[in-house]
């Protein structure tokens, strides 16, 4: 497998057709890792014809993209990577994908992930776990672990995937990729299958910088149908920058334990070098509420899951179970019993249970009012007198082995420590391929103050030209 | 605070998902687990009265106008089980207005 | 005099009048084949999300406004979360503990104690659930969403009413104000009123509220009447039988008049609120709620209270012209073309409204019910004619006159004409005439009343009585 991007090596006089079958052969020989869920010749013939129609000065003509299959498009069944949307094929497509495709942008294929975005390894997928593309007994992280691994393996230069408790930055870090997850509001949700929804958040995989943000740049903007996003222009695709001179970037301290794993602290250390060496003043910050990050996640993003999973009943679509006594409360236990993994299950009644009666104020309410203080801590870090960006890692260990941390649940919630925060507070942030530790990619965090994903990409596509990807930390 | 068997059992009501009988020891476990765990959050007690919002502080709103959003499929192609325009489930249950 | 106290509270709902949904833009359409009228957004879609209708806030805040109530300029919508087949999301977007409004109250007459007025707790806005339909398919319910995601208004009343009329009373004029208002068309008939009744007893002199029951399932407030009625009959029952009320939710039937307990309610819903994330709080500027202020029309009350004072109405006939803003607005227009006020409103009681409440219009243009009016005063037709001519001013396009002499209904105030009708009355009733010589004058009047039948009421009432009196020496 190739790593340079398809589409730039393909020649604009007849783009669309070529890549379409370039892809092909990729996707075939990718299969092993099961990072798809969907793809076929005759679509990907479609969307090359319909390409060949668009002026090709477009500004995504005829790149590739991989769709985690929570996104919604007509084309394809979209099954969230759940038996409870087996078959399912949306009579709708999202906004984000419209304006794409709008943009010249080739759907390549529905990608792999855990079940409704819920976990940290797509361990959870009931169709089958993805392979690391570097190791296969190792996990590519999740939830967007499909979208991850396709991109790490050539197969296409960028995928979207979703981030709720840092879905994108985590199997970015895990796979040795670009993960940009955008501010809370910038890219509509029209069309992605909700799961958290204060939370959830479409965001972008890439092989560089540039690439990640042509995509964000063309996906966001207000939309209509969309109450969520903001009333700001679309983000404009920053140019580089050569050096980080006046930039003040911040390390939470909270985030660089005393244990952390050596070839991640290698690798941070050698991000933090390098980005010295381009000028930038480092500094001390505290975020001392990050540490009750993930419980807090774990309190709201269930909680917001078990009303938004509460439509998936085989009443209206999907298909449909009946229990032995035949009536309506059958139909529903049964389909949800059947239709739902044992990680889905387990965050729907626990997300049942922070709202229901008598829990409410001591669970659900609390959690949102440490959000606040969480996003507080954010907010004085990056506001008037702090920094301009901050830097941690991405990952608190490189990709694990499967098996691992799937007999603890709160062990696998654990793999989200440093970018959960980041979510409760509705801030832009990406991860940044830094070097390798015996082979297995290592991810630097970088986060920028709400809205100013543009600093933040610029200061990454500086660090990007001088940190080798490939090569080893320590 | 721990969950107990039957408190499971009731929110799997609540949120209508069959248990079967053989997974529920397991599931309690995995429930109090899970809710021990975000019990932290009870050490936090300087936390502000408004919550956090994500996003734009109002909610924007549309206009009266007919436009509905196309569907590129009917409700019947959809639909488990669909007969002269009508989504169909079973009649009888406990929810019965009788 | 019985020794319990009735309490009733009432909730109603009522359809906003907007032209698309509460959160997406498909129609609201009633009739339409089912599932025509959906969307991914109201069919619960995996992806789709909803967007407030701006319409259906601004009706909403009017009809609070119109029930005294506080707009509040920022208020939250809510998830009520519950499984049915009925909701496609598995959850209601309703308002909870934000409501948009609070704290207003509406006046009305009682027919028990007179003008009085009842406490509104909230108004919010929140949206319809789709229809079932049981008995359509044997074995099966079918589903039927175009009604899914219609705007409603909930209006919650205080606990303030003290018998089943007064709540029928209530309910009329709460109706009466938001059609007033444009809120909602108000229909029991069509569904877009539905009512729930709280009703709870107790002693008189005790503070404390006993235990309620919901009443539901009806159709009429007739029926809401009938209901309350069976319920407090069951309650004091059951409690003069030594027992205890407990709190549940029951049906009306109307055709037993009986009321009878939801079969097998497995546990009280716990309906889990919380915020809906997909929507950030409904802010509304105060200028805006000031506006919709100013638009509201001139309320009932209001309207009959200076009808009486402006245009020295009767209040009977001030209020029927009060009682609906077309029959107002028909009066005001019949004003306009000149016509003097009290015999304006006395021509719309008695001869306009039957029409009206038949068809929904006034047939009669302003202008030519003015015209009438006025040919009436100057003696060109009688009273008695004018209303055969009435009702044939919807059809004809003639002036009023005009019709007036097709159809042979000028007055005639001509002596000699005149003078035959009573020759052919006195020589046609000799007895009378004899009787009337003895001294009965009051026999005058039966004389007149016999010209104006033999000239088929185009005898001029007043120029007949003098010919008589001359004839009859």
């Amino acid at each position: 497998m190739t790593s340079v991007p398809i589409h730039a090596e393909v020649s604009r006089r007849e783009p669309a057709g070529t890549v379409a079958r370039e892809l092909a052969r990729r996707l075939q020989s990718a299969e092993p890792l099961n990072a798809t869920l969907h793809w076929s010749q005759s679509a990907l013939d479609a969307e090359a014809a319909r390409i060949a129609t668009l002026d090709p000065a477009s500004p995504l003509y005829a790149m590739p993209l991989a769709l985690k299959d929570n996104l919604v498009t007509t084309e394809e069944p979209t099954t969230c990577g759940s038996r409870i949307l087996e078959g399912y094929v949306s009579p709708f497509t999202g906004t984000a994908v419209g304006r794409l495709r709008d943009a010249g942008a080739l759907v390549a294929c529905k990608a792999n992930m855990d079940e409704f975005a819920m976990g940290s390894s797509t361990e959870h997928s009931a169709y089958g776990r993805v392979k690391h593309p570097l190791d296969p007994d190792r996990v590519p992280g999740g939830s967007s672990g499909g979208s991850a691994a396709l991109v790490a393996a050539g197969v296409v230069p960028a995928a979207l995937g979703s981030e709720t408790g840092g879905s994108v930055r985590q199997p970015a870090s895990f796979c040795g990729v670009v993960g940009v997850k955008p501010s809370y509001g910038r890219v509509s949700r029209y069309g992605l299958v909700a799961f958290g929804s204060s939370l959830d958040c479409i965001s972008v995989f890439g092989r560089t910088v540039d690439d990640a943000a042509r995509v964000l740049s063309v996906m966001s903007g207000l939309d209509p149908l969309d109450a969520t996003t903001v009333d700001r222009p679309a983000m404009a695709v920053p140019s580089p920058l050569r050096d980080l001179r006046g930039l003040t970037v911040g390390l939470p301290t909270e985030y660089f334990p005393a244990d952390l794993h050596p070839g991640v602290r290698a690798g941070l250390d050698r991000t933090i070098a390098a980005a010295r060496e381009l000028g930038a003043e480092i500094r001390e910050v505290s975020l001392p509420y990050s540490r009750y990050a993930v419980p807090t996640y774990y309190i709201i993003a269930p909680a917001e899951a078990a009303a938004n999973l509460a439509r998936y009943d085989g009443v209206r679509y999907g298909p449909r179970r009946v229990g032995s006594e035949g009536d309506i409360r059958s139909l529903y236990r049964a389909t949800r019993g059947a239709g739902f993994g044992a990680e889905v299950r387990r965050r729907i009644l626990v997300g049942t249970y922070v709202l229901s009666a008598g829990y409410y104020d001591a669970y659900y309410r609390k959690a949102q009012a440490v959000r606040a203080l969480i996003a507080q801590d954010f907010q004085r870090a990056l506001g008037p007198g702090g920094v301009d960006l901050l830097l941690t890692p991405t990952t608190p260990t490189p990709a694990f082995k499967a098996g691992e941390k799937t007999e603890d649940p709160v062990a696998m919630y654990l793999a989200d420590i440093f970018v959960c925060a980041i979510s409760l507070a509705g801030l832009p942030a990406m991860s940044l391929p830094v070097g390798r530790d015996q082979g297995l990619p290592i991810g630097a965090q970088i986060i920028a103050p709400e809205f100013e994903e543009g600093r933040m990409l610029a200061a990454a596509g500086a660090l990007e030209r001088v940190l080798g990807a490939a090569e080893e930390v320590r | 605070m721990s969950i107990g068997r039957e408190q499971v059992l009731h929110v799997a009501t609540l949120a209508e998902i069959g248990v079967d009988e053989a997974d529920l020891p397991r599931l309690v476990e995995q429930l109090n687990r899970i809710v021990s765990y975000v019990e932290q959050l009870d050490q936090v007690s300087d936390a502000p009265a408004e919550p956090f919002l994500a996003g734009p502080a109002a909610t924007l709103l549309r206009e009266d106008v007919v436009a509905p959003a196309r569907l590129s499929r009917a409700p019947a192609e959809l639909a488990p089980e669909f007969r002269d325009g009508f989504f169909l489930v079973p009649r009888h249950g406990a929810m019965d207005e009788g | 005099m019985t020794p319990w106290e009735t309490v009733v509270g009432l909730e109603v709902h009522v359809q906003l009048g907007t032209r698309s949904k509460m959160f997406c833009g498909c129609s609201t359409a009633f009739g339409n084949p089912p599932n025509s009228n959906v969307c991914p957004v109201c069919l619960g879609l995996p992806g789709a999300l909803p967007v407030p209708n701006a319409h259906a806030i601004r009706l909403a805040a009017r009809a609070a406004l119109a029930l005294g109530c506080s707009v509040h300029g920022r208020s939250v919508f809510a998830r009520k979360n519950y499984f049915y087949p009925d909701l496609p999301k598995g959850y209601q977007i309703s308002q909870f503990d934000q409501p948009l409004a609070t704290g207003g109250a509406v006046a009305f007459e009682s027919p028990e104690r007179g003008r009085m007025t009842v406490g509104i707790t909230r108004l919010h806005v929140e949206e319809d659930a789709g229809k079932l339909l049981h008995d359509r398919f044997p074995g099966k319910t079918a589903v039927d969403l175009n009604r899914a995601g219609v705007p409603l208004a909930e209006i919650v009343s205080e606990p303030d009413m003290r018998s089943p009329a007064e709540a029928k009373a209530y309910l009329t004029t709460l109706r009466q104000l938001l059609v007033y208002v444009g809120a909602s068309e108000c229909s029991m008939e069509k569904g877009s009123l539905r009512v729930d009744a709280n009703i709870s007893v107790r002693r008189p002199g005790e503070t404390k509220l006993g235990t309620k029951c919901e009443v539901k399932n009806l159709n009429s407030f007739a029926n809401v009447e009938r209901a309350l009625h069976a319920e407090r009959a069951r309650q004091v029952g059951l409690l003069e039988a030594g027992g205890r009320v407990t709190q549940m939710t029951l049906l009306f039937n109307a055709g037993t008049g009986q009321v009878k307990p939801l079969r097998s309610k497995e546990e009280s819903h716990d309906y889990r609120y919380f915020p809906d994330p997909d929507l950030p709080p409904l802010v509304l500027a105060p200028a805006w709620v000031k506006e919709q202020e100013h638009e509201l029309p001139e309320l009932p009350d209001a309207k009959r209270e200076r009808l009486i004072a402006s245009h020295g109405l009767a209040a009977y006939d001030a209020g029927v012209i009060a009682s609906e803003q077309a029959i107002a607005d028909y009066f005001e227009a019949v004003l306009q073309a000149g016509a003097e006020p009290k015999a304006a409103a006395n021509w719309i009681i008695n001869d306009a409204m039957t029409g009206y409440n038949e068809s929904g219009e006034f047939r009669v243009p302003p202008v030519r019910l003015a015209e009438l009016i006025r040919l009436v005063a100057r003696n060109v037709v009688s009273q008695q004619a004018a209303r055969k001519i009435f009702p044939e001013l919807g059809n004809d396009d003639g002036s009023v006159q005009a019709v007036a002499e097709r159809l042979e209904l000028l007055q005639v105030s001509d002596t000699g004409a005149l003078t035959d009708w009573v020759d052919e009355v006195l020589s046609a009733h000799p007895a009378e005439v004899a009787r009337y010589r003895a001294g009965e004058t009051k026999l005058i009047g039966f004389f007149v009343g016999q010209v104006m039948k033999r000239s088929q009421g185009k005898a001029d009432p007043k120029g007949v009585q003098p010919v008589i009196v001359g004839r009859l020496g």
